[in-house]
């Protein structure tokens, strides 16, 4: 066990932090809305915890917040444990996910507003340069190291593997929330407006809202997985949430499945082992050389192969809405039946 | 009194004059006809009423109040529902979900309180479901509320938008061809559950309709448009025997 971990340690907590990754995709999509800025608000959560844990959070500069934010990171720096153990405080990256979420929203927000009054094609490729802004400001700006970026992020756990105590609550917090929100008033509004926007807009759902809040909840979540990457990778920079990691998700997705929740995340466990099954398959005895050859170095057209034939016969993705319908006991007004008491007022 | 008066209401999409300088009233809890050959411009002035064309000129008011700048959502929240020519339901969402979508603007709850589950949020989307529920009932779709709408029959899916419409609580109902597709025994059901809707909600109806016997028979008034002109407007039996509307239906004699 303990060489499994030592050996696919590090992988399972990448599998994870993609899988959020593609639910940040996936929001947005929920409302209709490609959009590929995922990478741009992971490289600005990333950024947000190489500074915060280099430069401001460890003593002495501690000293440079507020006195009540202050209190904050000294009580969060001492609650969690570890950081007694000479590692950063976990309670402190969990603050960062704060932070770098707030400043993914209002970012969000401001992009949002003019960038989604463009549809299909023309938003993703809005979104495309903004990924490409924030990639050229990183590269040039002071604050986030200039083509070298920051290095030497401070690491909360002593094994890649212990990463699951925060990559884990985030994955399972992200899932709870968007099977949820797809079952709520403002995820209806959202699927409306995918399915139909001009019959949603007249059933009184204020497309504009709607699509900017979907996309802020993406931003907000691609922000926080960042900073989980940043120290997880140790370093960041501007080669971290690229055009390239925007692709890949997007192909999380579309394999996975683009009309429910469970597809992306599907999508993306199963993209991002797929190198290192690969890898093992290779190192499997009694192979013939030219295969294990092909296994090892061709595994970029391996999948694409894939790639392609998962977009030929699962044109929905391999996960679709139906598969869990068939089986759930139908929700609605059996929900409300026994023992409690039907409301009164009917119009 | 008037609940909805258009006022020179005219539309071009480029050369076309699709609505022209066309003004009437709807008086509360009328059922109001409106007919015309094809191309006449009537689904353009149903586009014009909810918002989703902006009109070239004229005005709206709904209520003594202005809505010819209002956005669609905006105007549906007012309280004006419609359904279309070539049915849009959400066709991916089942029956129920279909109807829920249109109680958004009765219900409050946001992301947090929703995907918490306060005690507020759940039990508004009981509430909801409840309600949405008794629609489907009416429509005697409530047996296949969880099926996706796509899978439906063109007759259900016609009754099911209109369920979808009455889930916004309007007080002015905009069909666009309810009869289009059906049978003649369908459309004398339609014709009945039209008039039990108006009494039941208190409804007023705007609708636009082919069939002549139907509109005859159901409407109150009658407003006759051709290439984009409002030709004639009256009670059907004045209408049914006016020049103008015989020379537009039949040609000149």
């Amino acid at each position: 066990m303990d060489s499994f971990i030592n050996q696919y340690g590090f992988l399972i907590v990448q599998m994870v932090l993609q899988a959020v990754l593609a639910l940040s995709l996936y929001l947005p999509l929920m409302a209709g809305q490609l959009s590929l800025a995922s990478p741009a608000f992971y490289a600005v959560g990333g950024y947000v915890a190489a500074v915060l844990s280099t430069q401001k959070f460890l003593p002495p500069a501690g000293t440079v917040f507020p006195e009540p934010v202050q209190s904050l990171v000294i009580w969060l720096a001492t609650v969690f444990p570890g950081a007694q153990d000479g590692l950063y405080p976990a309670g402190l990256v969990v603050l960062e996910m704060l932070i770098a979420g707030l400043i993914s929203g209002v970012l969000a927000l401001m992009v949002g507003f003019p960038a989604l009054r463009l549809r299909g094609i023309y938003l993703a490729l809005a979104t495309i340069a903004f990924v490409e802004i924030v990639r050229v400001l990183s590269l040039n700006l002071p604050v986030t190291g200039g083509a070298i970026g920051i290095f030497n992020i401070p690491q909360p756990f002593h094994t890649k593997f212990e990463y699951l105590w925060i990559a884990g609550p985030l994955i399972l917090l992200s899932v709870w929330f968007v099977a949820r929100l797809e079952r709520t008033r403002v995820g209806r509004a959202f699927a409306a407006l995918r399915e139909d926007e001009l019959a949603a807009t007249a059933m009184g759902i204020n497309p504009t809202y709607h699509k900017v809040l979907a996309f802020t909840l993406g931003a907000v979540l691609a922000g926080m997985v960042g900073v989980v990457s940043a120290h997880f990778l140790n370093t960041w920079n501007a080669r971290q949430g690229t055009f390239d990691l925007g692709v890949l998700v997007l192909a999380y997705v579309v394999i996975g499945g683009a009309r429910t929740f469970a597809g992306p995340v599907l999508g993306a466990l199963l993209l991002t082992a797929l190198p290192e099954v690969l890898r093992a398959v290779a190192g499997l005895p009694g192979l013939p050389t030219w295969l294990t050859e092909f296994l090892r170095e061709g595994r970029l057209i391996i999948y694409g192969i894939l790639i392609a034939v998962g977009t030929v016969f699962f044109p929905q993705g391999l996960l679709t809405p139906e598969i869990f319908t068939r089986r759930r006991r139908p929700p609605g007004i059996q929900d409300s039946g026994a023992g409690e008491t039907a409301p009164t007022e009917v119009s | 009194m008037s609940l909805l008066a258009v006022r020179n209401m005219t539309r071009r999409f480029g050369g076309l004059l699709a609505v022209s300088d066309v003004s009437f009233s709807v008086y509360k809890g009328e059922i109001f006809g409106l007919i015309g050959p094809n191309g006449a411009g009537k689904t353009t002035l149903f586009n014009l009423i909810t918002g989703l064309t902006p009109p070239s000129s004229g005005d709206l008011e709904y209520k003594n109040r202005y809505i010819t700048r209002l956005k669609p959502h905006q105007i549906a929240e007012l309280g004006i529902a419609r359904t279309f020519q070539n049915i849009r339901l959400f066709g991916n969402l089942t029956a129920l979900e279909n109807v829920l979508v249109s109680q958004h603007v009765h219900t409050r709850s946001g992301v947090l309180s929703g995907v918490i589950g306060t005690p507020g949020a759940r039990r508004e989307e009981r509430q909801a479901r409840w309600q949405a529920m008794e629609l489907l009932e009416m429509v005697k779709l409530s047996d296949r509320a969880h099926v996706p709408a796509l899978s439906f029959s063109y007759g259900d899916q016609r009754r099911l938008e209109i369920a979808r419409a009455l889930a916004l609580q309007p007080e002015l109902l905009l069909l666009d061809e309810p009869s289009a597709g059906m049978n003649a025994n369908e459309k004398t059901t339609l014709t009945g559950f039209i008039r039990e809707i108006r009494d039941r909600f208190g409804l007023t109806v705007v609708l636009i309709e082919h069939h002549v016997p139907m509109v005859m028979n159901l409407c109150d008034r009658i407003a006759v448009l051709n290439f984009g002109q409002l030709i004639a407007l009256g009670e059907p039996a004045a209408v049914q025997n006016d020049s103008a509307v015989i020379e537009a239906y039949l040609g000149e004699q």
